[in-house]
C-alpha cells in the first residue's frame, strides 16, 4: 500500500507535522510498503518537525520500505533550508529525494556560521560528542546576547540539552541515531529546542517498572504518566533517580515554556500555568501514527 | 571533644573538564573521589571546593557529590564551599533532594542548607546545632525545656538523615555521651 503524508503550504512545526501524519493511512502501517512525503510550495518545515520528520524516514527506510521526500519548490524552498541544517547529511541514504539530493552540503558549507541555527547534532551513545551541550548553550548565547537575564538562561539552556542527549545515551537501545537541533526566531525571542530518538519510548522503560517501583501510579493513563514523569521524576531505576526530565522542566517552566512530548502513539502538550506543568494543562492527542522513540520540543517564548 | 579533621576535596582536579555531564561521566569520576576519601581515613569532614567548575547538569550532581555524601552518611560528611553560581547550586540541590541527602553550601562563615530539609519536629533541633561546633541533647534540652530523651531523639535523627555529625564522649556523670556537630 502507497502511503502519502502531504505537508501544508505554510510553517510546519510539531503540531502540524502531527496533523499531516494524522491524516494519512501511518506510515508504520503493517501494509504500507511505500511511503511519499510531499511539501508544497510555501511549505516552510521548522526545526521540530525537522528532526521528527528525519527520525521517522530513517526508519522507515531502517524496514526495508521505499521512502519519497518530494519537494515542489526545489532547493529555493524548504529544501534548501533543510539542507542548511544538515538534514539530508543525516537521511538515510536509501531514501530518495526528488527533485534530487543536494549536491552538497549547505550545512558543511557554512558550518557554525549563522548564530540562530545550529545544524543538527548526531545523538550516537558510541560516538558521545562531550561538547555538543556547551556548543548548542553557545548559540542561544549569540543569539540572545543582548538579553538582561542570560546567564540564567544559558545555564538553562545547558541543563535541558545536557539531560535530554544524556537520557538518549542511557535509554534508547537502538541501532538508529537520535539528533538535537536548536533554532532562534523572531530576533531572539523565541527559542526552539528538540531532540528526537528511534529508541525505546519512555513508556516502553517506565510502565513495565510501574508495578514495583511506583504501584500507586500503576493504574495512570500513559498521558498522566508523561505528565507525572515531569513532575515527579519517574524512573524504572528507583525513586532516587528520573532526574533529568524533571529537572529539565523545572528550568524550562521559568521561561514559560512549552512542552511537546511524542510518543510512540501520543503527544502530550504541556502548556505552563501558574509557574507548573499541571495535569489539567496538558493537551493530549492519543491513537496517532506510530512513531519510534521519544521526542521531545521545548518551545521558549521571552519577553522582547 | 577532639577538633574533628577536615580536608579540602578540590572537585575540579578530579574531573577531566570544568564541565560534569551526564549520569556516566559523574560514575567515571566517582571512583576516583571514593578513592580520595579512602586515603585520608582519618578525616571526617571533606569541604568539597567547587572552584574551576563551570557547569553540572543534576545526573552528574547526584552520580558524584550526592553520592559520596550517602553513602558515608553517619560516618564521614561532605559540604560544598566556592559554590557562587546559582545555576550550579540549584542543580545540585535538585539531585540531592531526589536522593533524601542535605548538603551544606558555606559561604564564608555562613551556611545554607540545600537538597533535604529537616522535618517540622527536628528544625529546632538543627538550628541550635547550627549555631555552635558541638552541641549535646542535654544543652538543647535545657534550653528549650524538653525532656533530655526527647532531644536526643531529635538529634539522632538529624544525624542519621545526614544532617550532623556524632561523636561518643564521656557524659560529666561518667557515662557515655553524644556530641552532635554541624558540617562544615
Amino acid at each position: 500500500m502507497n502511503c502519502i503524508v502531504n505537508f501544508p503550504p505554510t510553517w510546519v512545526n510539531a503540531s502540524k507535522f502531527e496533523t499531516a501524519l494524522k491524516a494519512s493511512c501511518g506510515p508504520h502501517a503493517l501494509n504500507t510498503y511505500t511511503v511519499a512525503f510531499n511539501f508544497p510550495a510555501g511549505c516552510k518545515i521548522m526545526v521540530d518537525a525537522g528532526i521528527r520528520l528525519l527520525s521517522l524516514a530513517n526508519q522507515l527506510a531502517s524496514t526495508s520500505r521505499r521512502v519519497r521526500l518530494c519537494f515542489e519548490e526545489g532547493q529555493a524552498g524548504t529544501m534548501g533550508y533543510l539542507n542548511r541544517m544538515g538534514f539530508f547529511d543525516h537521511l538515510h541514504e536509501g531514501v530518495e529525494v526528488n527533485p534530487s539530493r543536494p549536491l552538497h552540503s549547505a550545512a558543511r558549507l557554512h558550518h557554525g556560521s549563522n548564530s540562530m541555527l545550529v545544524e543538527i547534532a548526531r545523538i550516537n551513545k558510541d560516538a558521545r560528542d562531550a561538547e555538543l551541550p556547551s556548543r548548542l548553550t553557545e548559540a542561544v548565547k549569540q543569539a540572545c546576547a543582548g538579553r538582561e537575564d542570560i546567564g540564567e538562561l544559558s545555564g538553562a539552556a545547558w541543563m535541558i540539552f545536557a539531560e535530554l542527549i544524556d537520557n538518549i545515551f542511557s535509554h534508547s537501545r537502538t541501532p538508529l541515531d537520535g539528533y538535537a537541533a536548536l533554532q532562534v526566531y523572531s530576533g531572539g525571542n523565541r527559542l526552539s529546542f528538540a531532540v528526537s530518538d528511534s529508541g525505546l519510548g519512555i513508556m516502553d522503560t517506565l510502565r513495565p517498572s510501574l508495578k514495583t517501583q511506583f504501584p500507586n501510579l500503576e493504574r495512570l493513563s500513559d498521558t498522566d504518566l508523561v505528565v507525572e514523569v515531569f513532575r515527579q521524576g519517574l524512573s524504572r531505576h528507583g525513586s532516587d533517580r528520573g532526574l533529568g526530565l524533571k529537572g529539565c522542566a523545572a528550568k524550562a517552566i521559568k521561561f514559560n515554556a512549552a512542552l511537546d512530548v511524542r510518543l510512540a502513539t501520543q503527544r502530550v502538550l504541556l502548556v505552563p500555568a501558574r509557574g507548573a506543568y499541571e495535569p489539567n494543562n496538558a493537551f493530549c492527542y492519543e491513537d496517532l501514527p506510530l512513531l519510534w522513540g521519544t521526542h521531545i520540543g521545548f518551545a521558549f517564548k521571552l519577553d522582547a | 571533644m577532639n577538633e574533628v579533621a577536615k580536608l579540602v576535596l578540590p572537585l575540579r582536579q578530579f574531573m577531566d573538564r570544568s564541565e560534569g555531564w551526564g549520569r556516566n561521566e559523574g560514575r567515571e569520576i566517582f571512583p576516583r573521589l571514593l578513592a580520595f576519601v579512602e586515603l585520608n581515613p582519618s578525616v571526617v569532614i571533606f569541604q568539597i571546593s567547587m572552584m574551576g567548575i563551570e557547569r553540572m547538569d543534576m545526573s552528574f550532581a547526584s552520580e558524584t557529590i550526592v553520592e559520596l555524601a550517602r553513602r558515608f552518611r553517619r560516618a564521614k560528611a561532605f559540604c560544598l564551599t566556592d559554590i557562587e553560581d546559582a545555576d550550579l547550586v540549584e542543580n545540585v540541590d535538585a539531585a540531592a533532594a531526589k536522593k533524601e541527602q542535605p548538603l551544606l553550601v558555606w559561604e564564608g562563615n555562613s551556611a545554607r542548607l540545600i537538597g533535604l530539609e529537616p522535618s517540622e519536629g527536628t528544625r529546632e533541633a538543627f538550628q541550635f546545632a547550627m549555631s555552635r561546633p558541638s552541641s549535646r541533647a542535654t544543652e538543647f534540652a535545657a534550653r528549650k525545656g524538653l525532656s533530655i530523651a526527647n532531644a536526643s531523639m531529635k538529634f539522632k535523627q538529624l544525624w542519621e538523615q545526614g544532617f550532623l555529625l556524632r561523636r561518643e564522649s564521656n557524659a560529666d556523670t561518667g557515662g557515655v555521651e553524644f556530641v552532635y556537630c554541624r558540617i562544615g
